[in-house]
């Protein structure tokens, strides 16, 4: 974004737009977002930095968080899965990102190669066939990342006719069909159907008579995060090149882009094919070091798990991949039934407070009388429980550390809480929606009586469930992010040309 | 060339000439596939086939109900709403929850007629009115976002309704006992060995159809009927003719939510049992209806709804229940790639 | 140019890196096998997991075997005998019915909960199958109360797990003959259309009971449907009018309930319907339908107990259970006790393998043989479904 005349930051904006400089009225809304406050210091600062600074300064934060998780449980439910769908996110945002179509049958490819790799490195009978195959990976990999190739291109060869919202139905159905073909159709028992493949092989490679295996967490870890940082790599020269700019301007418009000489159709079959592979890519190591692929582990679920990734790190910038792969892996995993409870207390207190920011970022005074209210609201409604209604506080309460004498003072916690927690929960979803037409006082009015309702759901029924809450979350997320800010953390703000 | 197709809803007279091109190879389809189906396949005879067809339309007609949603959704605000079947499911759970409160299905403490009235009623009131805040709170802010926003946020409304019923229901199936509750019994044709129609699917099916008439007239008839059609046509030049379209809109919604929730209640009395994942499948059928027939056209819905009633009922019984699925999803695809705009849709419009 | 150089030694060190996963690769293979013989301080407390469904369209059993476990461990606990050598339960909602890969998940998570000797459960046999490697891998023994396909101890079809895997039911090399016996000997039926779901479990089972009752002359129509249908009319209308049975080894009852209730409606009923021990819940009601199940003494003092604490709900479902947490705690208790404090998983394993129980509340004294089967005398009960819903011995 060439900033033809750059005033001083803090001019006034020309009261009649001038001839010539039209462009740089219509980027002012942008750049007075970006300048205020903390968070357009810091954006501009993240702009300056050339490309390797930034994966210099990314590389770190995906490790960092996995100093005090050496386990190879917890290397397994973070560091892989992070690693993972940031490989996703990476393909996708190939597709959505650069070329702007909406793909929404994306995790077929993922399924495609996760099944590939199964079928050719693992045994299994079914309907009286018997597969046995033990290739070395050095030739399933590729192997599946060629088909996932081709099933791209066939895909995208769809999408000559199709624009918009006509693609993305094909793309679900294709994605939907794979779901069908693995779990039900599975013809010549090829997929081992509902059942999945299991127990097939590690990764085994020979190079030049040296032959290794890639069987514990901590060697998945490394190689996953070697096939992170190539595609990585791949992706930002590929932007930077002829095909990635031809990219971006058959997104804005494709007809002014057919114009200009680009192949637009050409240009749409290979973001698919591009995209298929580096999922084909992913599916094949999550397959490995799942030891199997099951027909559900590529559902829908998955699908809204990307895109979440996508939008929420910005789609077309690839940092935004990493950072979103961090932020959601991160919460899903925490967010899951076999962590500790008090993990995900910190979680939820911690996205509180930050939902506290956000709506009172503009002004401090606002925030803190919206802090003080919330706990005094806290105390006075547990203090008028204890008296009339003293089944209300001794319920039980999920044990989870330090926070637990806390909780128990200050939250609501009936013993039978059922269907009070069912009602608080539509209640505060009404109280959410309401919170975002107010403005000013009425917002601070409002919100503490939403915060503490909200802080009893999550003590009462959310944190019992919390692989449920989480895709709540996510669903919400994505909701809010496309009415708020839609181009997500790292990305660019759009204007659709019609 | 770029092809842009414009849709218009509710066009339901005119340009027979276009479709008779689509009914005519329709039919022959259909009688081709009649034909062999009796006489050649390997499970031949009229009473299966007739059996699998009134089965195939009883499905139907509840396809055809959330196609509709799908339909007036598209036609008036280009916009693939995929929390639909989302809204039937709480449109099933809504009328699950009236059963009880009524004594269930075994012990009903009042007449059956009004019971069922009464839930099909209230489910429709929910489930309308949740698709008037679903499209006022997750779609009204993108009306003028790029494409890519509304359908993204559209699936972020699908996975927090799924998630959240998970949450507040469990994930046990609820029964409806929806046999319980009516009858087991129905209508030979054909004598003992003939086909065989329980009161249950009759009154599916009278109900669904009187839904639809009621529809259409709505659309055809009455001055809100016009004002969706305006809206659909054209947005900005129906504002300048004093129409405000965003009370159109909601509207809209609210009917075609509300027809969605009475399909939900149908699926729970024919079907019984009713869990949280029921939308997705039934809103991907649905939608696979309305493309069928052709997006944006409420005549199509509904032979888009009948017809892939029927391919699935034929599918599951010729070949097998497996891959009935990938059959209605390979027509849906074939669809697009060779006849985007389905039966009954406008030709395609270029853009200029 | 710099943006250059900068990739390229980017790419060269992300290749340095993957090559270098060759020395972390062979060096740490031995990583997974070691965790089976790593050292656990027995302590006060033991750790035993429980894997079952806990929610989802199964949940009825799985919640009834997580009982009876727990019920054991009660029973334990207060021992005055034990009270040094408690025993805690940690659950894993392994959701049969929506997805195997949650078994593989809490088979995850058990296999790194380093405080962990033995599990009780899954409950699926597709369950076992899956989460076989990430049991193997980090040297955890299980025992199932309720996975009873028949392959699954053979150690050469869906995988060896040997010293692995043991179950406290029988297996359907016995449950298909029981039923095929009651069919052709007590009911008499000449016609049978048998549905699975395609499960591994109701394959299994539906294929030993055809090839039983091909071989006594009975006609036999096959089909299935996947465990998501709720549709069930256009199979139904498949059936011939003159069937008089129709067999449904499935694993989720409410879809069994809905058939049973789409079949009377199709006008139907006339042909009876014939379960498995997956179908032996409340949520299955049909009247007249039979069922068959594993052998329960009804009669012990101990399952009166429970019945008694719950009640008057037997939960009978969850009763082999009871027997698996017991063989795991005995088992346990015995290799700590040899380890003066310590053991490890590869020890407790060993000595589940040799467990010799005088009498249980099956009815039978336990042990297991070498692939993991119980030395079971009784074959499998059959069980009629009352007016009132609840489950009959009928043979």
């Amino acid at each position: 974004m060439a900033e033809a005349t750059p005033p001083p930051a803090d001019a006034p904006l020309p009261a009649t737009a001038q001839i010539g400089v039209d462009s740089w009225v219509s980027e002012a809304d942008e750049r007075q977002a970006r300048h205020t406050g903390l968070w357009g210091y810091v954006a501009r600062g993240w702009d300056r930095l050339p490309p390797a600074g930034k994966l210099a300064l990314v590389t770190p934060a995906i490790l960092i968080p996995f100093i005090p998780f050496v386990s190879s449980g917890n290397l397994f439910n973070y560091g892989i899965f992070i690693l993972i769908y940031a490989l996703l996110a990476l393909g996708l945002n190939v597709v959505v990102g650069f070329a702007g179509l909406l793909d929404l049958g994306y995790v077929a490819f993922f399924g495609f190669g996760a099944y590939t790799y199964a079928f050719l490195s693992g045994t299994h009978s079914e309907k009286g066939h018997v597969y046995t195959h033990h290739w070395p990976a050095e030739l399933a990999i590729p192997v599946a990342v060629v088909v996932c190739g081709v099933l791209g291109v066939f895909l995208g060869s769809t999408s000559r006719r199709l624009l918009g919202d006509y693609l993305a139905i094909v793309t679900l159905f294709f994605g939907q069909a794979f779901v069908v073909f693995t779990n039900a159709a599975d013809p010549y028992g090829i997929t081992n159907g509902s059942n999945g493949l299991a127990n097939i092989d590690n990764l085994r490679f020979s190079f030049f008579g040296h032959a290794f295996t890639i069987a514990s967490v901590r060697a998945y870890y490394w190689f996953l995060f070697g096939c992170v940082i190539v595609v990585l790599v791949l992706l930002h020269l590929l932007s930077e090149s002829r095909t990635g700019r031809a990219w971006k301007a058959s997104r804005e418009d494709p007809l002014a882009a057919e114009m200009m000489g680009m192949p637009v159709n050409r240009l749409k079959i290979m973001a698919f094919a591009l995209g298929a592979m580096i999922a084909g890519l992913a599916g094949t190591t999550f397959a490995a070091a799942q030891t199997g692929a099951f027909p559900q582990n590529f559902s829908t679920q998955v699908l809204i798990l990307i895109y979440a990734v996508v939008i929420l790190g910005g789609a077309g910038s690839l940092t935004g991949m990493l950072v979103g792969a961090l932020v959601i892996i991160v919460s899903n995993q925490v967010l899951d039934s076999t962590s500790p409870p008090q993990l995900q207390r910190v979680l939820f207190y911690l996205a509180l407070m930050v939902g506290f920011a956000w709506l009172f970022r503009s002004s401090w005074k606002k925030l803190v009388t919206v802090v003080v209210l919330t706990i005094g609201l806290g105390f006075a409604v547990h203090a008028v429980a204890a008296e009339w209604w003293p089944r209300g506080i001794h319920g039980p309460v999920t044990s989870g550390g330090f926070l637990t004498g806390a909780i128990k003072h200050w939250v609501l916690l009936p013993a039978n809480s059922g269907r009070l927690a069912d009602y608080a929960y539509l209640l505060a979803i009404i109280l959410a929606v309401a919170l975002t037409q107010l403005k000013g006082w009425w917002r601070v009015a409002i919100a503490p009586f939403l915060f503490v309702i909200t802080v009893f759901v999550w003590e009462n029924l959310l944190i019992l469930q919390p692989a449920v809450t989480r895709y709540v979350l996510f669903g919400a997320l994505l909701i809010a992010l496309m009415a708020t800010r839609p181009q997500g953390l790292f990305g660019t703000a759009r204007v659709e040309i019609v | 060339m770029i092809a842009t197709p414009q849709p218009r809803l509710g066009s339901l007279g005119g340009q027979y000439r276009h479709r008779l091109g689509s009914f005519g190879g329709l039919g022959i389809a259909l009688v081709v596939w009649a034909l062999y189906a009796v006489y050649f396949s390997p499970t031949q005879g009229w009473t299966f086939f007739l059996q699998l067809s009134v089965n195939g339309i009883i499905l139907g007609s509840i396809y055809a109900l959330i196609a509709l949603g799908y339909s007036m959704v598209y036609g008036i605000l280009k916009l693939l709403n995929f929390a639909h079947g989302d809204v039937y499911m709480i449109g099933s759970f809504i009328g699950f929850g009236i059963l009880t409160l009524f004594g269930g299905a075994l012990t009903p403490v009042m007449p059956v007629v009004l019971l069922v009235l009464i839930m099909f009623v209230v489910a429709m009131l929910g489930s309308g009115v949740l698709g008037v805040a679903i499209e006022r709170f997750a779609y009204r802010p993108l009306r003028n976002a790029p494409r890519i926003a509304p359908l993204i946020s559209a699936l972020g409304v699908a996975f927090f309704l799924e998630n959240s019923a998970l949450l507040l229901f469990g994930a046990q199936y609820r029964n409806y006992d929806g046999y319980d509750l009516i009858s087991y019994n129905g209508i030979h044709l054909g004598g003992d060995a003939g086909v065989f129609v329980s009161y249950l699917g009759v009154i599916v099916i009278s109900s669904a159809v009187a839904l639809m008439v009621a529809l259409v007239c709505l659309v055809r008839w009455t001055r809100f009927g016009k004002a969706m059609r305006a809206v659909s046509f054209d947005r900005e030049a129906a504002a300048m003719m004093g129409i405000d379209p965003d009370r159109v809109i909601a509207k809209t919604f609210f009917a075609g939510s509300a027809l969605a929730g009475a399909a939900g209640v149908m699926f729970g009395l024919l079907f019984s049992q009713i869990y949280y994942l029921i939308g997705f499948l039934a809103g991907l059928k649905g939608f696979t209806a309305a493309v069928v027939g052709g997006i944006g056209s409420i005549p199509g819905a509904m032979l888009g709804g009948l017809l892939v009633g029927l391919v699935e009922s034929w599918a599951t019984g010729y070949l097998n229940g497996n891959v009935s699925d990938l059959v209605v999803f390979g027509i849906l695809i074939a669809f697009m790639l060779i006849r985007p705009t389905g039966l009954l849709g406008s030709p395609a419009l270029q853009k200029v | 140019m710099l943006k250059r150089v900068g990739a390229i030694a980017a790419v060269a060190a992300a290749f340095a890196v993957v090559v270098s996963t060759s020395a972390w690769g062979s060096a740490k293979a031995p990583a997974r096998s070691a965790a089976a013989s790593k050292s656990i301080k027995c302590g006060k407390v033991r750790t035993i997991g429980v894997a079952a469904p806990l929610t989802g369209p199964a949940s009825s059993i799985g919640v009834q075997q997580l009982h009876w476990a727990q019920y054991f461990v009660k029973r334990w606990n207060k021992a005055k005998a034990n009270k040094n050598q408690q025993i805690k339960i940690v659950q894993g909602d392994t959701q049969l019915g929506v997805d195997t890969a949650f078994a593989v998940k809490v088979a995850h998570s058990f296999a790194s909960n380093s405080k962990m000797l033995a599990v009780v459960g899954p409950a699926g046999s597709q369950e076992v199958v899956a989460s076989t490697s990430t049991y193997k891998g980090g040297g955890l023994g299980w025992v199932s109360g309720s996975a009873t396909r028949t392959t699954l101890t053979d150690g050469h079809t869906d995988g060896n797990r040997n010293g692995f895997f043991f179950r406290t039911v029988p297996n359907d090399s016995v449950q298909a003959p029981a039923v095929a016996k009651y069919m052709t000997g007590t009911l008499k039926w000449k016609r049978v259309y048998i549905i699975d779901d395609q499960e591994t479990y109701s394959q299994g089972l539906a294929d030993g009971v055809q090839k039983i009752l091909q071989a006594k002359g009975v006609s036999v129509t096959r089909n299935s449907i996947s465990q998501q249908a709720s549709d069930f009319s256009s199979v139904i209308a498949k059936i011939p009018a003159n069937t008089q049975g129709v067999y449904i080894p499935w694993q989720l009852a409410p879809q069994a309930q809905a058939f049973g209730q789409q079949l009377k409606a199709a006008g139907k009923s006339h042909s009876a319907l014939f379960g498995s021990d997956g179908l032996f819940s409340p949520d299955w009601k049909i009247a007249g339908s039979y069922d068959s199940f594993f052998p329960v003494n009804t009669s012990d003092a101990t399952v009166q107990g429970f019945v008694k604490s719950h009640g008057g709900d037997g939960q009978y479902f969850g009763a082999p259970s009871y027997v698996a947490a017991q063989v795991d705690t005995l088992a346990i208790t015995k290799a700590c006790k040899a380890g003066h404090g310590k053991t490890s998983r590869a020890a407790v394993r060993k000595v589940i393998a040799k467990t010799k129980l005088k009498s249980s509340i099956l009815g039978f004294p336990v042990s297991f043989a070498k692939g993991g089967d119980i030395h079971s005398p009784a074959s499998f009960g059959i069980y009629q479904i009352q007016k009132n819903g609840s489950f009959k011995r009928v043979g």
